[in-house]
């Protein structure tokens, strides 16, 4: 009876686990393999010393007195202190907003800000380029309208605006997830506890503090987890918008790791890179993992 | 009932067995044998697409008219995709094409590692542009071959905007100054000069019209070869001295991706653009165009495309064919388009070549041709190149730092 217990679930699993051995659990194990080798000649932890030591990774010459380039690393804790909180509040911000009863067509409003999560991320890329370009943009053209010719620019062309560019054109992007996650959250909760909260007297803000974001906390679990693996995987978007220039101002983890791989074809440095960059999204991932526990 | 079918049958087949033998002896040498052609196909992988694709279609069809038995299949792929397929579909012993066009550096890289078929039966040296074979032959063996090529001679400007503003190409240095101070103060005028971009090889190209003009093909060669650091003093003079201050004196625009860059030159937004010779297939009225090198300049980038057959092909011999003629006959017909491209086999004539090209060609025929810097040296360093150059481009001040990076991250060996 224990045996079948076992077999069976294990049977039905067994065509996932055939084709995982040698498409997930091979690579991941070569790919570790691979970031101690150099040339062939086992090197240990000489590809790790030598990958975040560089510039490249870690720039701390120039951060945070001078613009980038910080360091693909470095970069890629910038993209998360500002768009993670951004995307966060943001999106729960306009779906709060969107859930009053005088907006009207909120629906289609919700539509065209989730338009950002639909599109293919080397189209929002593209978008981001131009929107960020003088002359074709609407963002420097907003600059040049109020008179603040610095910033009236071609974002992408310049190392102390590009990396900015394309963190504020990834909230445009990413917005629209966590807003919908929220406006999910929002509509479950039940009335009563709204009008209950009412009769005790309780004001807007007393009623978002101990009700609204509180009953939200599991979404916004989600979101920031979510959000978090985004900002570190971030590859296309930072490839078609500025292709991580000028100057590797903008140059994030993924897109370095694919640097080594396809460009300088050092594939034991790519690996060094995707180590750290697992390592990295492990922590997150492992978290929600936890936290939905 | 069975047996008997199966009785009959074999006899059938026994009588026409006979037949056949019998036919094959009676008929002697006046016998006339109908054989079915048996059609293959070549895969080719190139860069092209549109209006450049459709030249390189005119190649095609002449070989598929010649050889009726060889059908070609075209797939548009750029190099920097290729660059992240190929050695892993070679180490496999694999390949997504029979024919590839593909960077030099990349094809001697493979061609050493035994990956690409040696083209020395079909190629001549003799019958190419000097120098030409040198990115594709290691140790002696020619590992690619070249087909035509473009020419990045010098910045382009619309002969008749230069006719309605009174300007006139200029014969010095200190004019070609003059001109761009006077361009600037054109109305409506963004910048002189339109700086392309996208992946970054325009700035490059821009980048080392200077190197070759205020130091010539060695200093260019001497640079590819790793023998001049690029915080030599010659070099650096070359931007301290001559690209810096154009660029300080903001008679470059920032860097705007390069094919928009092109209609907004052509409308007059910009006056100048810096170029390959493919420029002329690209605007509305090739006739119209002008040509301005930097005055001295005494040499200029040839850069052809090169091609490799694959070891792994499937049709080996149907290949070199194909690769022979792209590398000869084919750079006829190419040139006789409006590809914009350049002959680098030497049995092309100016005769053969597309009218509005004529005049580049004279042009590019009287200066020493130089391998394209940065597809010489190709790998990671490629794209710190143009990476940097886009931050020089914004940040002229930068110079020491980006001089600086360009040696660190220059190959070792």
């Amino acid at each position: 009876m224990r045996k079948s217990k076992f077999l069976t679930p294990l049977f039905f699993l067994l065509p996932a686990l055939i084709l995982m051995v040698p498409f997930v659990i091979y690579p991941v194990f070569k790919t570790v393999y691979l970031s101690f080798f150099l040339d062939d000649k086992f090197v240990g932890l000489e590809n790790y010393k030598n990958v975040l030591l560089s510039p490249d990774i870690v720039n701390l010459d120039r951060f945070p007195n001078k613009s980038p380039p910080w360091g693909a690393l470095i970069h890629n804790v910038v993209w998360i202190a500002i768009h993670l909180p951004a995307t966060v509040f943001l999106g729960l911000g306009i779906a709060l907003l969107l859930r009053r009863k005088e907006i009207k067509g909120a629906s289609i409003i919700k539509s065209i800000i989730f338009l950002g999560m639909v599109i293919p991320m080397i189209v929002g890329g593209l978008i981001i380029r131009f929107l960020f370009e003088e002359g074709a943009g609407v963002i420097p053209a907003i600059f040049k309208a109020l008179g603040i010719e610095g910033l009236a620019i071609t974002w992408t062309a310049y190392p102390k605006t590009a990396l900015f560019a394309a963190i504020l054109g990834s909230i445009w992007i990413w917005t629209g997830f966590s807003m919908l996650m929220y406006s999910a959250g929002l509509a479950s909760i039940p009335k009563d506890y709204y009008e209950a909260a009412l009769i005790d007297g309780a004001n807007r803000f007393q009623i978002f503090k101990n009700v609204t974001w509180p009953l939200l906390k599991p979404i916004t679990i989600v979101v920031v987890a979510m959000t978090l693996l985004w900002d570190l995987k971030i590859f296309d978007v930072v490839y078609v918008a500025t292709g991580g220039g000028p100057g590797g101002a903008s140059m994030v983890l993924a897109l370095q790791m694919w640097d080594y791989f396809a460009r300088a074809l050092n594939y034991n440095y790519a690996a060094v890179v995707a180590v750290l960059l697992t390592t990295l999204t492990l922590i997150p991932a492992l978290w929600l993992i936890r936290r939905r526990d | 009932m069975k047996a008997g079918k199966m009785l009959f049958s074999f006899l059938l087949v026994g009588v026409l067995a006979v037949a056949v033998v019998a036919s094959g002896c009676i008929g002697g040498e006046t016998t006339t044998q109908t054989t079915t052609l048996e059609q293959i196909t070549l895969k080719v992988i190139g860069p092209w697409s549109g209006a450049e694709l459709d030249a390189f279609n005119e190649v095609i069809k002449e070989f598929e008219a010649e050889h009726p038995d060889i059908k070609i299949e075209y797939k548009t792929y750029r190099a920097e995709d290729l660059s992240t397929i190929l050695p892993l579909q070679f180490e496999s012993g694999d390949t997504p094409a029979d024919l590839i066009f593909m960077w030099g550096w990349f094809i001697a890289d493979m061609g050493t590692k035994g990956h690409v078929m040696e083209l020395g039966q079909i190629i001549n040296p003799n019958e190419y542009v000097p120098g030409i074979l040198d990115t594709v032959t290691v140790d002696g063996k020619i590992y690619g071959a070249p087909f035509t090529a473009a020419a990045k001679p010098g910045f382009w400007y619309r002969k008749s905007f230069f006719e309605e503003h009174g300007l006139t190409p200029p014969e010095t240095w200190d004019e070609f100054v003059k001109l761009l101070e006077q361009i600037k103060q054109i109305p409506g005028i963004k910048a002189p000069i339109v700086s392309g971009d996208s992946v970054g090889w325009p700035l490059s190209d821009v980048t080392e019209h200077f190197i070759m003009t205020f130091g010539g093909a060695e200093l260019q060669q001497k640079l590819i070869n790793g023998e001049v650091k690029w915080q030599d003093p010659q070099v650096r003079s070359i931007f301290e001295e001559r690209l810096v201050p154009l660029l300080e004196a903001g008679y470059f625009s920032d860097p705007i991706e390069w094919t928009s860059a092109v209609e907004l030159w052509w409308k007059g937004e910009y006056a100048l653009y810096f170029m390959g010779t493919w420029l002329t297939g690209m605007v509305d009225d090739p006739t119209d165009l002008g040509l301005i090198s930097l005055p001295g300049v005494k040499a200029m980038v040839l850069a052809p495309d090169y091609f490799m057959v694959p070891k792994y092909t499937s049709h080996p011999d149907e290949a070199l064919e194909l690769a022979k003629f792209i590398a000869t006959e084919g750079q006829r017909i190419h040139v006789g388009t409006s590809s914009g491209k350049l002959a680098t086999w030497k049995e092309v004539t100016m005769d053969d070549y597309w009218e509005p090209m004529k005049d580049v060609a004279k042009v590019v025929a009287n200066v020493e041709s130089a391998p394209d810097l940065d597809d010489s040296v190709g790998g990671e360093w490629q794209k710190a190149f143009w990476d940097q150059l886009k931050l020089l481009w914004v940040q002229p001040d930068r110079l020491d730092e980006v001089l600086k990076t360009l040696d660190e991250k220059f190959p070792k060996e």
